[in-house]
């Protein structure tokens, strides 16, 4: 597998890795509720919120299972980060990888998340050859449904108050993807000819 | 809860009791089958595999911190004949969920013991062991199995396809699940 290329452009972003000076940012959407339930390391008060920002700092490759490559979701032109998006590579055998996001509510709804996560997709099956994808999500999270609807992904479960988050009962999504679902896209013709002839 | 719950668990064609040493021979009818092995975790089991998993079992009779096991020998009322075995795991402590299995050997397939069995676990689970939710799961081409969850009331809450590799090929595995209020209503028609 040739080495990872950052960053990575979409129409209106720019993923690449979080950098120190990203902690005011971070700190704007971190502590969420909405976002705590997903995230690797909780951050309900402020001052966690540095030690997140470490952690997602070192997740800039996916060299072993267990791993997870996370990158700030960045505006390009104004260079506003509006969130984040990871991809976890949870098992080797089996080639299964697991997407996670949040964004700054301030920037939602100008579909920056599918644009973002459309690249992760194409990262994880054309680059790491992931075999499926998953991606939990709340079940009363409408955003995060169509999200994942529009993106292609297969709802393969639907847990009912399997558990307790934040003293209620919880309901959450899995959805789902297999590398030959994806729907190919342009790509192959974005790339420079030099790479498809070698 | 914490749970110990009085043996046998009487139904109306079936008592459900732990294991003793005497069901060696009665375990390995069915765990040694190539048939009944098929969608399990475990490959069939030599007779002496199946001695050291009833000696496990001798404590696996109640529940008292998270992961603990209730496993029972389900034998008939009528003769004492041992037909299979029902499994009860506590999942969360927290979020009281619990986890249901069954096996039961192919010469007694057919007559709703199955389903007879697991009731009986359904309301000991929501009944003394205070249970929220309890789940079960399987492979999605072991028909009788999710069959047997659609007939206890359990609702499918999964699909999932190629999400792990299980005896050298892709897996599709269901999740059903049963809330207790669905349970309650069940009971109370
Ligand atoms: C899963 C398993 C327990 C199901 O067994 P089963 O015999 O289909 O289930 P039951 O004992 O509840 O019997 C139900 C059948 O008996 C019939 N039946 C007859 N009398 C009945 C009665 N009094 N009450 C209910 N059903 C009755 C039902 O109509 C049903 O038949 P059908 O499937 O033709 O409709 C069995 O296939 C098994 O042990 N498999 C191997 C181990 C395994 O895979 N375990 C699960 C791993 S996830």
């Amino acid at each position: 597998m040739s080495s990872l290329r950052l960053p990575i452009e979409t129409g209106h972003l720019v993923l690449r890795p979080f950098e120190r000076s990203d902690l005011d940012a971070v700190r704007r959407y971190h502590t969420l509720p909405s976002v705590q339930r997903y995230v690797e390391r909780p951050t309900r008060y402020e001052e966690d919120v540095a030690a997140a920002l470490a952690i997602m700092r070192s997740q800039v490759e996916l060299h072993r299972p267990g791993e997870t490559l996370t990158l700030a979701m960045v505006r390009k032109g104004d260079a506003v980060l509006v969130g984040h998006v990871s991809l976890k590579w949870s098992d080797a055998t089996a080639g299964q990888g697991e997407l996670r996001f949040a964004i700054d509510p301030a920037h939602s709804g100008k579909g920056y998340l599918t644009q973002a996560l459309t690249a992760l997709v194409d990262l994880a099956f054309d680059h790491f050859r992931i075999h499926r994808l998953m991606v939990r999500c709340d079940g009363r999270s409408h955003h995060s449904i169509k999200l994942m609807q529009k993106l292609g992904m297969r709802l393969e479960a639907h847990y009912r108050e399997h558990a307790l988050f934040q003293g209620e009962w919880d309901e959450e999504l899995h959805f789902a993807m297999l590398d030959r679902e994806w729907r190919p896209t342009a790509k192959v013709q974005e790339l420079p000819m030099r790479a498809r002839v070698a | 809860m914490a749970l110990h719950p009085d043996f046998p668990l009487q139904t109306e064609r079936l008592r459900l009791r732990p294991f003793t040493r005497g069901d060696v021979d009665g375990v390995f009818a069915y765990r040694g089958r190539d048939d009944v092995a098929r969608y399990l975790f475990d490959p069939p089991l030599s007779r002496h595999e199946c001695a050291l998993a009833i000696q496990q079992r001798a404590s696996q009779t109640g529940f008292l911190e998270e992961g603990d096991r209730i496993v029972l020998a389900v034998e008939t009322a009528a003769n004492g004949h041992l037909v299979g075995e029902v499994s009860l795991i506590w999942r969360s402590v927290e979020a009281r969920q619990g986890e249901l299995g069954w096996i039961f050997h192919p010469d007694h397939h057919g007559r709703g013991y199955a389903t007879e069995a697991t009731n009986a676990l359904l309301d000991l689970g929501f009944g003394p062991a205070d249970l929220h939710r309890i789940f079960a799961r399987c492979g999605a081409q072991n028909e009788p199995s999710w069959r047997l969850m659609e007939r206890l009331g359990m609702r499918r809450e999964a699909h999932f396809r190629e999400h792990a590799l299980f005896k050298g090929r892709w897996d599709e595995e269901f999740y059903y699940a049963i809330l207790r209020d669905e349970w309650l209503s069940l009971r109370h028609v």
